[in-house]
């Protein structure tokens, strides 16, 4: 290729991924303003909205109820989706196929779509707006992630192990205790996190179901947007990015650690 | 007998059987191979006997008892992978160590059985690396301790040497066959290469689409194979088509053959092993005794391949194979020369139900 | 095939364990999935009063006061072709992107945890980065005007919707990209070389034709999220543009008129069918 056009190709690359990551980047500055709504360039630096933001009582309220409930939803995804993956990978049964596909579709609904209808029902029964509702909200949406990672660390496991362990006296439960259960670490680890993200981020079917008694952080910051133009919502983005890229290392050093071992 | 195995099937989903119709068994320290081609299923038998696939018939039993529905990890059964089946996140003498964890051996009982086991196999200086440091051969060697340290009553070896290269293949038959030797130890070996069967096993079994074709010495299956198929599957050889003859003999193009134990009416098909034939310039023949079969042909075709010449002579009863070691002297015969093939009466395997094929 | 499997009837009991460890995920679906699609269907069946009650009964009539109005016929001829525009801007801002990054030899790795990673921040953070850009007081007005140029209407606008949605799914046409290009030998475009094809041609003729799968996968799922979010249209739209996903909400939520949030939500069900029939028509014939 003649070097001018090599160039050009250079300069559309950094161009495109300036304005994929654009966003995320600038919050950063953004939320150093000393000025009292958004502009751009900020009069003055200052970290006066980081304190504002420690002395939000709403957004501190819902950022702690966000990560209760990203950890329950956590928990409640690996407990129900470790079996199920297990059952799906491990039994032959007519209508396998269907189950699984079954399991995975609520991703493929419009997220608008899954959190009226589970508000419309969810009414009914008064759980608009409870700690259950949210959980089993957020659930039905981190499963479908959760399980696919599982499924997929179940299944391109080395070949034969669990029947090897079976052959030197090991019943099934020891089979999973000491076999199947390392060396599906680095999976689970994976679909924690994406459960943990997924629910801790997940703003559509909160609005929805979360109602207005109970705060959360992706809902809140929302409605603040809406009414409000000063910086604070920088700040805290700038901390959730942050947040996220320090989980996204966990999880690098975790399932890199767990390759290691299982390699 | 030790293991009994009787009318076994498999059948998986609504297919044509994987297995059926299979019976056989093996005395106390017996090594046994399975022979077949890939799909026959040996390796669905050798699951079924260690309980990894539940026998859609049959029964199993070692020692007198029926094991059939026992399921696989209370059958005390030795089983080495063809892909070692190694437990990744686990060092070498964890790997050995597990089955006896498993029966709760004595802590100090494990250690000292871990390291036995390993020096049987001559790896002990590897016990606390991880399987993916070591070399498939290494690996193929803890598989094999692993199997052996539980005290199995059965081994079971699904193709445990084709992972391997050429030399090292042969060292580790040797080394498999005197380790079995010494612990005389019940073995089923399954494999697909008849000299690797032949070479260490004290019976073979050779199977085809999930049916047991032959069992008997490697000496009973060369040289009288039951069926053309395991005549084929276990060395190269020639296929003519004749027709009994009220005397005994059988009628091929233009020439009469005799066959050790004769008799037939009809098509016969006739067998014949390339290096047992000999070639001789044309009119060194004497006429055919009861003894040996001789017969016209010329040289179609050479090739050289080292030890070995390989002819193809035109006969009249169709083309025939002959394999000649080779010496130092020239080429004995040229394409176009005219020979004389004779060949052993015994040497020549008769079929008279299946022409087809 | 590497993992063995047994049958539902093989183990004493196993029937019964199948069936436990299956029950809690059936147990969610069903309350949570299953009966609520199938209960807001029922619901586009039925017709609020003016208090915001329901009618006993159910019959056509919240579809037929739809379908009789023009307003939402515009919304949803509207919806369907700011998804489209929004699905080809992206495709054409991902296809160098995802092209540079799978031929990428240094840092492979990095780049693709670069152009995915933005998956993992909240929808709402990253809009809100684009009202900083956006803004009338924003990044990129205040940079036009050091240029000496009017800046046009960035925000509430739909000019700010699709650049917005644009960023937002980029990550997801990038990874539908990339499963497509993973299947590009670079030996095949070296072979056309030596047949005396050109850069540009063996663009067209190799590259473009190979990837073809990732591109409709990617076209795909980017028009089904373009047409059903609702958080960008709404922050970056400021209310000025109406679309299905942020007319569901209204109704939902401000108007408490279910049987009409739920007639439109099944219509985006509708237009998603029907953009999977197109891609499954499509598919066959890039196949
Ligand atoms: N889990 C299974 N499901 C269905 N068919 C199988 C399964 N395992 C093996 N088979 C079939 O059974 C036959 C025998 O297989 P196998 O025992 O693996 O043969 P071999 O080990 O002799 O190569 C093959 O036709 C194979 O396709
Ligand atoms: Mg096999």
């Amino acid at each position: 290729m003649p070097k001018i056009s090599r160039g050009f190709h250079a300069l559309c690359i950094a161009s495109i991924m300036t304005f994929l990551l654009a966003p995320v980047i600038l919050v950063f500055p953004i939320s150093f303003s000393a000025d009292a709504y958004v502009a751009w360039p900020p009069s003055a630096w200052s970290t006066r909205w980081y304190v504002a933001l420690l002395h939000n009582e709403e957004m501190v309220t819902a950022f702690r109820n966000s990560l209760i409930i990203a950890a329950c939803v956590t928990a409640i995804t690996l407990i129900v989706a470790m079996p199920a993956a297990v059952a799906l990978t491990r039994w032959n049964f007519l209508g396998r196929d269907a189950l699984t596909s079954l399991f995975t579709a609520p991703l493929l609904l419009p997220s608008i779509v899954l959190g009226l209808a589970i508000l419309v029902i969810f009414a009914g029964y008064g759980l608009v707006g409870s700690w259950p509702g949210v959980i089993i909200g957020h659930l039905v949406i981190t499963l479908p992630y959760a399980l696919r990672v599982l499924i997929t660390g179940l299944s391109t496991m080395p070949a034969f192990v669990e029947d090897a362990a079976g052959t030197l006296g090991a019943d099934p439960w020891r089979v999973f205790r000491r076999i199947t259960l390392p060396l599906m670490t680095p999976a689970l680890v994976a679909s924690a996190a994406l459960a943990f993200i997924v629910s801790f981020d997940e703003v559509v079917i909160s609005l929805f179901i979360a109602g207005t008694q109970l705060k959360l952080l992706p809902v809140s910051l929302y409605h603040y947007v809406e009414s409000w133009t000063d910086p604070l919502v920088a700040a805290v983005s700038a901390l959730l990015v942050l947040g996220t890229l320090g989980i996204v290392l966990i999880v690098e050093r975790a399932i890199g650690f767990g390759k290691a071992v299982s390699k | 007998m030790y293991l009994e195995v009787e009318s076994l099937e498999k059948r998986y989903g609504h297919f044509a059987p994987s297995v059926s119709d299979l019976s056989f068994s093996l005395g106390q320290g017996e090594l046994l191979g399975l022979l077949g081609p890939s799909g026959c299923g040996k390796t669905t038998t050798l699951r079924m006997i260690s309980g990894l696939v539940q026998a859609t018939s049959g029964k199993i039993k070692v020692g007198g008892q029926d094991v059939t529905r026992l399921p696989t990890y209370r059958r005390n059964m030795g089983v080495m992978f063809q892909s070692y089946a190694l437990f990744p996140h686990m060092t070498i003498a964890e790997n050995v160590a597990f089955g006896l964890q498993m029966r709760k051996a004595r802590h100090a009982d494990i250690a000292k059985r871990v390291e036995s086991a390993l020096a049987m196999v001559h790896l002990s200086g590897v016990a606390e690396r991880k399987p993916r440091e070591l070399s498939g051969g290494q690996q193929q060697r803890v598989a094999l301790a692993r199997a052996l340290v539980i005290e199995p009553d059965i081994l079971l070896l699904d193709e445990p040497l084709s992972n391997l290269d050429a030399k090292l293949r042969d060292n580790m038959r040797g080394e498999i066959r005197d380790i079995q030797q010494r612990l005389r130890m019940t073995t089923v070996f399954v494999t697909h290469d008849q000299t690797e069967a032949m070479a260490i096993c004290d019976r073979i079994i050779v199977m085809n689409r999930g049916k047991l074709e032959q069992i008997g010495t490697p000496h009973d299956i060369y040289e009288n194979p039951a069926t053309p198929m395991v005549a084929e599957f276990v060395g190269r050889i020639n296929r003519l088509e004749g027709q009994w003859r009220s005397d005994g003999a059988i009628a091929v193009g233009d020439s009469l053959l005799q066959v050790k134990d004769g008799g037939g009416t009809g098509r016969v098909l006739i067998m014949i092993r390339p290096h047992r034939i000999d070639l001789g310039a044309w009119g060194t023949a004497s006429a055919g005794s009861a003894e040996e079969n001789t017969i016209a042909g010329t040289i179609r075709h050479v090739t050289y391949v080292g030890d070995t010449f390989q002819y193809e002579v035109a006969t009249t009863g169709g083309l025939l194979q002959v394999e000649k070691a080779t010496s130092s002297m020239a080429d004995p015969f040229q394409p176009g020369d005219a020979v004389t093939l004779r060949w052993k009466t015994r040497d020549t395997l008769t079929f008279s139900t299946e022409i087809a094929g | 095939m590497t993992v063995s499997t047994v049958d539902a009837d093989a183990r004493s009991g196993g029937g019964r364990l199948l069936l436990t460890l299956l029950l809690p995920i059936i147990f969610v679906n069903v309350i949570a999935f299953i009966a609520p699609v199938a209960n807001l269907v029922a619901m586009s069946f039925r017709e609020a009063t003016a208090t915001g009650s329901m009618k006993e009964g159910m019959d056509l009539a919240t579809w037929s006061s739809l379908v009789g109005d023009a307003y939402y016929w515009s919304m949803l001829w509207r919806t369907i072709w700011i998804g489209a525009l929004i699905t080809l801007v992206t495709l054409v801002l991902s296809y160098p992107l995802a092209l540079f990054v799978s031929r990428a030899e240094k840092a492979k790795a990095l780049l693709i945890v670069l152009c995915i990673s933005p998956l993992l921040i909240s929808a709402v953070v990253r809009t809100y980065g684009w009202m900083v850009i956006l803004g009338d007081q924003g990044f990129l007005p205040a940079l036009l005007r050091s240029f000496n140029v009017t800046p046009p209407r960035l925000i509430n606008s739909q000019l700010g919707v699709v650049i917005g949605m644009t960023e937002i799914l980029m990550p997801y046409m990038i990874l539908s990209l990339l499963s497509g290009f993973g299947k590009l030998d670079t030996t095949l475009e070296q072979a056309a070389e030596t047949l005396g094809a050109g850069p540009l041609t063996v663009f067209r003729r190799i590259v473009l034709p190979l990837s073809m799968p990732g591109v409709l996968l990617g076209c795909l799922l980017c028009f089904v999220l373009a047409v059903s979010s609702f958080i960008t249209p709404k922050m970056l739209g400021g209310g000025r543009v109406a679309l299905l996903a942020t007319e569901i909400y209204d109704q939902a939520i401000v108007t408490l008129n279910w049987p009409v949030a739920a007639c439109l939500s099944v219509l985006i069900l509708i237009v998603f069918g029907t953009a999977l029939l197109f891609y499954g028509q499509l598919s066959k014939i890039v196949e």
